[in-house]
């Protein structure tokens, strides 16, 4: 990921939940009552970048000055949706960079189940993909719900391949034109 | 990024490039051999059938000086077999001509130096640029084949099988699996460049994770084996 990469800005951007493990005097705007401070255990969404970052600093005896929690869009509801079938599942819905954010995440928890649980996910939904890709009338014919649901990366995944068969088309009707 | 284009050849360029390829044809017409950069073109006296590359074998053929003999492979009967093979295979493609034996001393020749498209190629195997060839073989030496319709269907079938056989592979990729890709052709590779390398970039960045703590374990198990004394180990290995 590079420093410029709008994509991983936006991954990082996204909120997760959040408890604060220690009271902090002065943040009670971020819960809506300005002034007050943020009591130890309350529970906060807070940008991905700024949430690490407290995650991983220790504060006195504590780890971290908060604890992480996964986000909704990796949530139980979603990771049973997504064992059931991946494809029915809308991602875009749940996060815009669904699999960035699970990279993300996977970095920071040791959940090796959800890892194979994503990379299951992302190869079906890219054999679906690959489909829709090669249909001559693109993200208008029939599978237009299922290319709605798919997140960021598979939207650049599925322009690349609709191109190349696109490049290819083009070039067999031009020749047949000469 | 300097080039709108994506990395790769496009179409157009691996047609392009295809057009090196040598085909057989019978000539109409007397042409004194010729020499050029890439190769001296022998004389042409009809009605002999000689091999010249694919490029100067149009040119002849749009001026009408020349008869394009379709390599054994592009008759519907060979193109039949291997549509056969393939719909069989459900796992590899078919696989490419075989290489010719060498010459004792000399370094062995491989598809892109071997003439596959001549009159002798082998006709039970799709040579590297089938599908560039198979297409513009068609559409300006139609009348050279017996029966252009078929030859053009069977082309495409065989197209279908194989693309979607390239995009099933995406389902065994993984970190020590791969996708037998022996025997695709140029512009195969050229149209599902950009799918294929998604997929494998975006299984990469899911699988780092995972791949970092394999690797951590793995340093942390090969410090615990040098470290010696066999208990230790056991009581390390406990822990984890």
């Amino acid at each position: 990921m590079s420093y410029y990469d709008v994509d991983a800005i936006l991954t990082d951007a996204q909120k997760v939940p959040c408890t604060f493990e220690l009271t902090v005097p002065g943040l009670g705007h971020l819960e809506g009552n300005p002034g007050a401070e943020v009591k130890e255990g309350t529970k906060l969404e807070l940008p991905l970048w700024l949430a690490q970052m407290l995650a991983i600093t220790p504060a006195g005896t504590k780890p971290g000055m908060i604890t992480l929690d996964l986000p909704d869009s990796l949530s139980q509801k979603v990771t049973n949706a997504l064992r059931a079938d991946p494809r029915t599942v809308e991602l875009r819905s749940l996060a815009p960079h669904f699999f960035n954010l699970g990279t993300r995440m996977l970095d920071l928890f040791e959940e090796e189940e959800l890892s194979d649980l994503l990379t299951e996910s992302f190869k079906l939904r890219a054999k679906e993909l690959a489909d829709h890709a090669h249909n001559p009338r693109g993200a208008l014919g029939e599978g237009a719900e299922f290319l709605q649901g798919l997140d960021e990366n598979e939207r650049r995944l599925f322009r690349a391949t609709h191109e190349g068969a696109k490049a290819v088309r083009a070039w067999l009707v031009g020749m047949q034109k000469k | 990024m300097a080039l709108p284009l994506p990395p790769g050849l496009t179409p157009a360029e691996v047609a392009f490039l295809c057009e090196m390829e040598m085909v057989t044809i019978v000539p109409r017409q007397r042409l004194d051999g010729l020499e050029l950069l890439g190769g001296s073109i022998p004389p042409l006296q009809p009605p002999r059938r000689t091999d010249i590359p694919l490029w100067l074998a149009l040119l002849l053929k749009r001026q009408n000086r020349a008869n394009i003999v379709p390599p054994p492979w592009l008759l519907p009967a060979s193109l039949a077999n291997i549509l056969d093979v393939e719909t069989e295979m459900t796992e590899a493609f078919s696989s490419p001509p075989p290489l010719p034996p060498s010459a004792k001393g000399s370094e062995p020749i491989s598809p892109p130096f071997q003439p596959s498209c001549t009159a002798d190629a082998s006709a039970h195997a799709l040579p590297y640029h089938w599908l560039e060839v198979g297409e513009v073989l068609l559409d300006a030496a139609s009348d050279d084949f017996e029966e252009p319709d078929l030859v053009r269907r069977l082309i495409r079938d065989i197209r279908e099988v194989r693309l979607s056989k390239l995009r099933a592979g995406v389902e065994v990729l993984d970190a020590g699996g791969g996708v037998q890709m022996n025997g695709v052709g140029g512009l195969e590779v050229a149209e599902g460049r950009a799918f294929i390398g998604g997929v494998i970039d975006n299984l990469r960045k899911l699988g780092a994770s995972k791949e970092q703590t394999r690797k951590e374990r793995e340093a942390e198990e090969e410090r615990n084996g040098y470290s010696g004394a066999g208990a230790d180990d056991y009581d390390d290995d406990m822990e984890l």
